[in-house]
């Protein structure tokens, strides 16, 4: 048995660990620094795939290629054509899916109504779509626009009637006493009920929908950045091809940071207010 | 007037399966205009469920429920519920129009005067999660007041509310019925509270059957500190005692 007692320092508070924590830790251990990581490794992965495999083309190759296009005046009009197809497609799937999520998240008969076509709807991917609306629709606007809106829609329809059926039952009750009309219903208690799924099917419908953009675009031929890469693919020039790859996926990603997020933000004002 | 009168009314839930438990047997009483109407009884005795009923937001198994309303109309019913029950992402003005049902300026007047006397008005551009649980339940009361209802139903609004800040409340709401006299079924399990407030109080007994109907006969306003209140609460309290020794050997 030991008698001997090796003296425990007290706990540290907060404020003690913060003060002894040096400030290029803290910068390391960051959720930025987390974010820089993950893009950095991405890069240097790159550069090494490049390095060993001669049809993976490099950054700075990627880069020249870009520079080439846009030289060559083909990015603003090819992305500013895929920008409006991709815009309206979305813009549709967002107004046709609230209006669907709402119907099946309230009413029994509008659940049983839609369930197995947006079932159906989810599974088809968006490569299907794009062959059968060009076949429908040719080269045109329309196949990109209809592929975008078919492969977007039943995600926002999925996400706005969870949100739905989530709403209080309580606030509900409290409109059904005070009896509420249906349209402001919707408008003050439903649609603000569920905004974070409607965010959430909306930046789905737009990850999903540029996938169906760009393969119309691939298949039709009627121009856009879908089309360009094709272009340049069967050219068998990788390089150019990965410039675009390269310019629309940072187009997707700066949309969620810098838009999306803020739409949602703002959204969410009345509950930074509470706090 | 009668503006209610409920006859026979039953409720069983889950009618039909093993789960079926009656809640309210066999309730009639009717309500007359400008009265304030008590509902007592212990937790579970189905106050709520009654409440519910009135208001339409459950269906009765049997009997009849009648309101009527002054205009001939459909009756315009208030409610204040045991939680504020506010839309969190609207601020208090527009959360006393949303039950509102026209956007005139008079309703806005109307909603703007209710918002003033719970002592509100410098709070209307607020939103709910910005003020104390209190101030939330008073627009409750500001909401149901302000729609001029022809019944006004409260289900335990002071209950979860700390007990200086639901005196001072009580005391408020005696003062707004005072002025607009409009009906109200006010369930409470408090019987101290529910004969400051009211001109009758009935007394629900568990297992749904109406044990006594009592009218209060004090002169208002009354206040807690009055000993003619302090006797009659405790006398109600007294048979309510009684209701469930007699409820007890009847279950034994
Ligand atoms: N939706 C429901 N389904 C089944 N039983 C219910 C339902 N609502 C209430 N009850 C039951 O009815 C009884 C009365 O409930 P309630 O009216 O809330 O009582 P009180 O308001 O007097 O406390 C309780 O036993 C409760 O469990
Ligand atoms: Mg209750």
């Amino acid at each position: 048995m030991s008698t001997t007692m090796t003296p425990v320092k007290a706990r540290r508070s907060t404020t003690e660990k913060e003060q002894e924590t040096p400030a290029w830790k803290k910068r390391l251990t960051s959720d930025n620094a987390a974010r820089v990581a993950a893009l950095l490794s991405f890069f240097l992965f790159w550069v090494l795939m490049s390095a060993l495999f001669e049809r993976v083309p490099g950054p700075i190759e990627v880069v020249q290629r870009l520079v080439e296009e846009f030289q060559r005046g083909e990015v603003f009009g090819n992305f500013g054509m895929t920008l409006y197809r991709f815009g309206v497609g979305v813009a549709l799937a967002t107004v046709v899916g609230i209006a669907v999520g709402v119907i099946m998240g309230l009413s029994q008969l509008g659940r049983a109504f839609f369930e197995s076509p947006v079932l159906v709807g989810l599974s088809i991917p968006a490569i299907i779509w794009s062959f059968l609306t060009v076949m429908w629709f040719g080269f045109g606007d329309l196949s990109p626009i209809i592929t975008t809106f078919l492969t977007s829609v039943p995600f926002v329809i999925v996400n706005v009637a969870q949100g739905v059926r989530g709403v209080s039952r309580d606030l509900r009750d409290m409109s059904t006493t005070y009896n509420v009309p249906f349209s402001r219903r919707v408008r003050d208690l439903v649609l603000p009920a569920v905004t974070g799924y409607v965010a959430a099917g909306v930046r789905f419908a737009i990850i999903i929908g540029w996938n169906g953009v760009l393969l119309a675009e691939w298949f039709g031929g009627g121009g856009g950045v879908g089309y360009r890469a094709r272009w340049w693919y069967d050219a068998n020039r990788f390089g150019g091809f990965a410039a675009w790859v390269v310019l629309f996926v940072g187009f997707i990603v700066l949309l969620d940071r810098f838009v999306l997020d803020r739409v949602i933000q703002r959204a969410f004002r009345w509950r930074d207010a509470s706090a | 007037m009668a503006v209610l009168t409920i006859k026979n009314l039953a409720k069983t839930f889950n009618v039909g399966t093993p789960k079926a438990s009656r809640v309210l047997d066999d309730i009639s009483f009717d309500v007359r205009g400008g009265t304030f109407v008590s509902i007592v009884g212990p937790s579970g005795c189905g106050k709520s469920t009654l409440l519910n009923i009135i208001s339409g937001v459950e269906e009765h198994t049997s009997g009849d429920i009648s309101l009527t309303s002054d205009s001939g109309g459909p009756a315009r019913m208030g409610y204040v519920f045991q939680d504020p029950r506010l839309l969190p992402w609207r601020s208090v003005m527009k959360n006393m129009m949303y039950v509102q049902n026209d956007r005139s300026e008079e309703t806005v007047a109307r909603a703007r005067k209710y918002l003033d006397m719970v002592g509100l008005a410098k709070n209307a551009d607020f939103f709910p999660g910005q003020l104390s649980g209190g101030m939330q339940q008073r627009v409750g009361i500001a909401r149901a007041f302000a729609v001029e209802p022809d019944l006004l139903l409260m289900d335990e609004p002071f209950s979860h509310l700390d007990a200086i800040t639901a005196r001072g409340l009580r005391a408020q709401l005696q003062d707004i019925w005072a002025q607009s006299k409009k009906t109200v079924v006010f369930v409470t399990h408090d019987v101290v509270e529910a004969v400051e407030l009211s001109d009758r109080i009935i007394v629900l007994q568990p297992g749904g059957r109406i044990y006594e109907d009592i009218t209060i006969d004090l002169p208002r306003p009354r206040r807690q500190t009055d000993p003619t209140v302090a006797t009659l609460q405790a006398e109600v309290l007294g048979r309510l005692e009684a209701m469930k020794t007699l409820s007890r050997t009847a279950a034994a």
